[in-house]
């Protein structure tokens, strides 16, 4: 038998483990493998047997350049932390905590418990939602125009002025356009920010990796909130009411959730 | 809702592209990170994150780790 090594996707208190038998959780990130939970005192981690070789240093990083691979393991990761996360309050860890023995995973529970705890006691009762903000290039620049009164007054006294000087002063209202469009978005972005934020327990903004041109328009922010499950509907209410308020600006919002808190469990 | 998008994770996964790469973003950047006795270097994430966008982006391929991804469940 290959030589094995022990992968832990989360975290939970031993009483709530205790009402997931194994039997009920889904599938493992490997397929010859079921999940198991180890636990020590008042902790148990959700871990599975992979082959040590996969799973190595060396061989890991090589695997991981196989997208489709890496993918599958991934999701496979997430369906396990998600089922857990929406029955107990779980402690999400990053793909590819993986420990040789499970003695291993054993110590790193008691010897992390008091953190571990105390991160257990911030998320309980709660849910991380994501806020995508895209906006349209086309139909903020095209409404810019009219709520802008300095650009409003520039396009009147173009039409109306000789041809040379009309020129110019296209130019200048293109530049102007552009400027109060980014400025306008600022201003959206931050304002959906600080009225989210108000509602909710905590907030990140996340980076994008890559601009995303959607049939939505452009990712333009990512915002990770932590959110009380009581709460959720006024959130969600506000959230809505964002949207509407913005959407002649062509700023569309998008609500992603509920996650498993990976933003908030830094400590 | 016309101006609105709820996307529950877990549920409503037809929206391939977005949701299959949200959830990537969350596994393999963020969580707990806990040394484990064997460790990714986290540099390398940024990296392997570049692969999967460029496999994201063929949808044929998300498609096929969404339907391995059902089969798990």
């Amino acid at each position: 038998m290959a030589e094995l090594a022990y992968y832990v996707y989360c975290i939970a208190e031993s009483a709530a483990a205790a009402q997931l038998p194994v039997e009920s959780l889904p599938a493992a990130i490997e397929d010859d493998s079921k999940l198991e939970w180890i636990s020590v005192n008042t902790l148990a981690a959700l871990a599975s047997k992979v082959p040590r070789a996969t799973y190595s240093e060396e061989n890991l990083a090589e695997q991981l350049t196989d997208a489709t691979w890496t993918a599958i393991r991934a999701m496979r990761h997430e369906t396990v932390v998600e089922f857990v996360a929406k029955r107990v309050t779980v402690v999400p860890l990053r793909f590819g905590t993986i420990y040789l023995e499970r003695g291993g995973v054993e110590q790193m529970l008691a010897y992390k418990g008091r953190e571990l705890e105390s991160i257990i006691e911030q998320l309980r009762g709660r849910e991380e939602w994501g806020v995508n903000v895209y906006y349209d290039r086309a139909v903020l620049l095209s409404s810019i125009t009219s709520v802008s009164p300095v650009l409003r007054d520039l396009v009147q006294r173009a039409e109306q002025a000789p041809p040379g000087q009309s020129y110019l002063m296209q130019k200048k209202i293109e530049t102007l356009k552009v400027d109060e469009a980014r400025a306008a978005v600022t201003r959206i972005v931050d304002q959906i920010e600080q009225t989210l934020k108000s509602q909710t327990d905590d907030a990140r903004r996340l980076r994008i990796l890559k601009v995303e041109t959607t049939e939505h328009g452009e990712l333009k922010a990512k915002f990770a909130f932590l959110v009380k499950r009581a709460a959720f509907e006024e959130f969600r209410d506000a959230a809505e009411r964002l949207a509407q308020e913005h959407q002649s600006a062509g700023v569309r919002l998008e609500l992603t959730g509920p996650w498993p808190v990976y933003n908030f469990c830094a400590g | 809702m016309s101006d609105f998008d709820q996307i529950i994770v877990g549920e409503e996964w037809e929206n391939t592209d977005l949701s299959l790469l949200e959830t990537l973003d969350h596994v393999l950047n963020r969580g707990l990170v806990i040394a484990g006795e064997i460790t990714i270097a986290v540099a390398d994430i940024d990296l392997i994150f570049v692969g999967l966008n460029v496999m994201v982006s063929s949808v044929e391929t998300a498609n096929e780790v969404l339907r391995r991804r059902q089969a798990t469940e």
